[in-house]
């Protein structure tokens, strides 16, 4: 039930973002330069920020680009952790030995340190479509280790199974096995993974965005929305300011009761 | 293999994970691209001196910059700051004891939090979902948010930040873990015996969770180093995340090889906390 009402929520919120986008006469870029720091307005419902672009465009346009990002960098992160899982339990004792050892070195620093460190390294001064596949790419690239540990263990539990076994003395390839037996039994661990990524992932953003490291301007990201709240001069003109992080927040707890029922029933 | 075995091999294990994170670290920002830039050819005084340098560090490979760090941590300066020019030993010094009391008042009032929340809400037999939308609404808010909106609302500072961080997080954990020891068949036994609620935590539920509550201190040790850089670069404490923040924006590598090395460190020997992987490898 609750898993019903969080996808519906999910989806109207995209629909919503979607439709203002589609019928707004801004586009998130647009500076009006009549309307800088803009309350509430007939022309912009939510006011605009210090440079006179549309709040409400801006934060729709955020909202679908963390979402569609956290997406694909979810499903990437499962893949890579899929792959590396797999391959350490079924690679001989000191492979997957070396193999978990490199996962180790990914989890022996904080996740949030690691993803500024190699997020900073990468250019900064580049296209705003180029800094936001680069940080959604760091977030996928960096967010395998636990979830591969998760699913070697798994593999490992199904790898002694007797089907695995039977499938083996039948002739079955080693791809095949997978394909037909191992892939469709650890879709109950893949699919939680992926659907806990997407949250960690978008929070994540816009912890590097609040850090300065996230999307370039002027593409919108909840990361660059926060970094408008140290704008004193706004906040005292406007509540609406507080629209971005309010919506931050309900968008991650729909994803994570979403997750959490998910889970239950995997 | 007996246990003291298990621990030795534990260790070298964890040492080796942290000089590979560090060498790891020397190769990534090597070849960072604007690592042979420097925020000081900006300035006419120092521009000079600062091109001099970038010029004699492109003749340098990848192995002289890690022999020159090693020499370094073996003089105990950890070489010397490049936006500071002093020795990163100096520098974190000074900065470790802030961060060590945020992180050590944080984790213990998180702790606190997430006890005094889990042990009643455990308990329950209705209304356990309502009792925890707090720690939930806290899981979802980012800690750059969270730290932002305190600001805002001048209330709190960063050890609140930190600490209601550790305590949404360890609360879901221990929330489960003692549910679970509530249901277990001893316990329904001691109460249908009628021993108090207090009697009941004290002398079955804690000891039977111990070493899961170990686990659970890695973690949140983890989780706090994890959230210290936004909260310290947010609240402007000058600890080591603000430091390590400002390194990687410099490409300060001695800085930023020191910090990983002590982030690897913590979080390695934290690790060693855990008895379940003592009881494992000693299996």
């Amino acid at each position: 039930m609750t898993k019903r009402v969080s996808l519906l929520l999910l989806f109207l919120l995209i629909f919503a973002a979607a439709l203002t986008l589609r019928v707004s006469r801004y586009d998130y870029a647009m500076q009006d330069r009549d309307a800088i720091m803009a309350p509430s307005s007939a022309q912009h419902s939510t006011g605009t920020d210090e440079l006179g672009r549309d709040r409400t465009v801006r934060v729709a346009a955020a909202l679908l680009i963390g979402l569609a990002g956290a997406t694909v960098a979810a499903a990437i992160t499962t893949m890579i952790a899929a792959s590396f899982g797999l391959l350490a339990a079924f690679s001989p004792p000191w492979l997957a030995s070396i193999l978990l050892f490199i996962s180790d070195v990914f989890l022996s620093l904080p996740w949030l340190f690691l993803l500024m460190m190699v997020r900073s390294l990468l250019p900064l001064t580049v296209s705003p479509l180029v800094t936001a596949v680069a940080t959604f790419l760091v977030l996928a690239v960096l967010g395998w280790p636990a979830c591969a540990r998760a699913i070697y263990r798994g593999a490992v539990a199904l790898r002694e199974s007797e089907w695995m076994i039977h499938g083996h003395a039948c002739g079955l390839r080693p791809w095949q096995l997978m394909r037909l037996h191992l892939l469709p039994h650890l879709r109950p661990l893949l699919l939680p993974q992926f659907l806990i990524s997407v949250p960690a992932f978008i929070a994540a953003e816009a912890n590097l965005g609040a850090l300065g490291l996230g999307v370039g301007e002027p593409m919108p990201s909840w990361g660059s929305m926060l970094l408008e709240l140290d704008n004193s001069a706004l906040l005292a003109r406007s509540h609406w300011i507080y629209l971005p992080i309010a919506l931050l927040v309900v968008v991650l707890l729909i994803l994570d009761s979403f997750t959490s029922e998910v889970g239950a029933s995997a | 293999m007996s246990l003291l075995s298990a621990i030795a091999i534990r260790a070298a294990r964890t040492v080796l994970l942290v000089f590979v994170a560090a060498a790891g670290t020397i190769l990534l920002v090597r070849f960072a691209p604007g690592f042979f830039s420097d925020a000081r050819e900006m300035d006419a005084r120092y521009a000079e001196a600062a091109r001099a340098e970038i010029q004699a560090q492109q003749q340098q490979s990848v192995y002289t910059i890690a022999l020159e760090e090693a020499r370094g941590w073996f003089k105990g300066e950890f070489g010397v700051s490049r936006q500071y020019n002093v020795p990163v030993s100096e520098l974190i010094a000074d900065r470790a004891a802030v961060s060590a009391s945020l992180l050590a008042r944080g984790i213990l009032l998180g702790w606190l939090l997430a006890a005094c929340m889990a042990l009643p809400i455990s308990g329950l037999r209705k209304g356990r979902l309502l009792w925890s939308l707090p720690s939930t609404c806290l899981l979802a808010i980012p800690a750059a948010a969270m730290a932002t909106a305190c600001i805002l609302a001048d209330v709190g500072g960063p050890v609140l930040v930190l600490s209601l961080l550790i305590a949404a997080r360890d609360f879901k954990f221990l929330r489960s873990l003692l549910e679970g020891a509530w249901r277990s068949p001893h316990l329904l036994h001691a109460r249908a015996r009628g021993l108090s609620a207090p009697a009941l935590v004290r002398m079955h539920i804690l000891p039977n969770v111990a070493p899961q509550l170990c686990a659970l201190a890695t973690l949140s040790i983890v989780t706090a180093l994890g959230a210290l850089v936004p909260i310290e670069v947010i609240f402007t404490v000058p600890g080591v995340g603000q430091l390590a923040w400002s390194a990687v924006m410099n490409r300060d590598l001695p800085v930023l090889v020191a910090i990983t090395f002590l982030m690897a460190s913590v979080v390695g020997f934290a690790g060693m906390l855990s008895p379940r992987d003592f009881t494992q490898e000693a299996a």
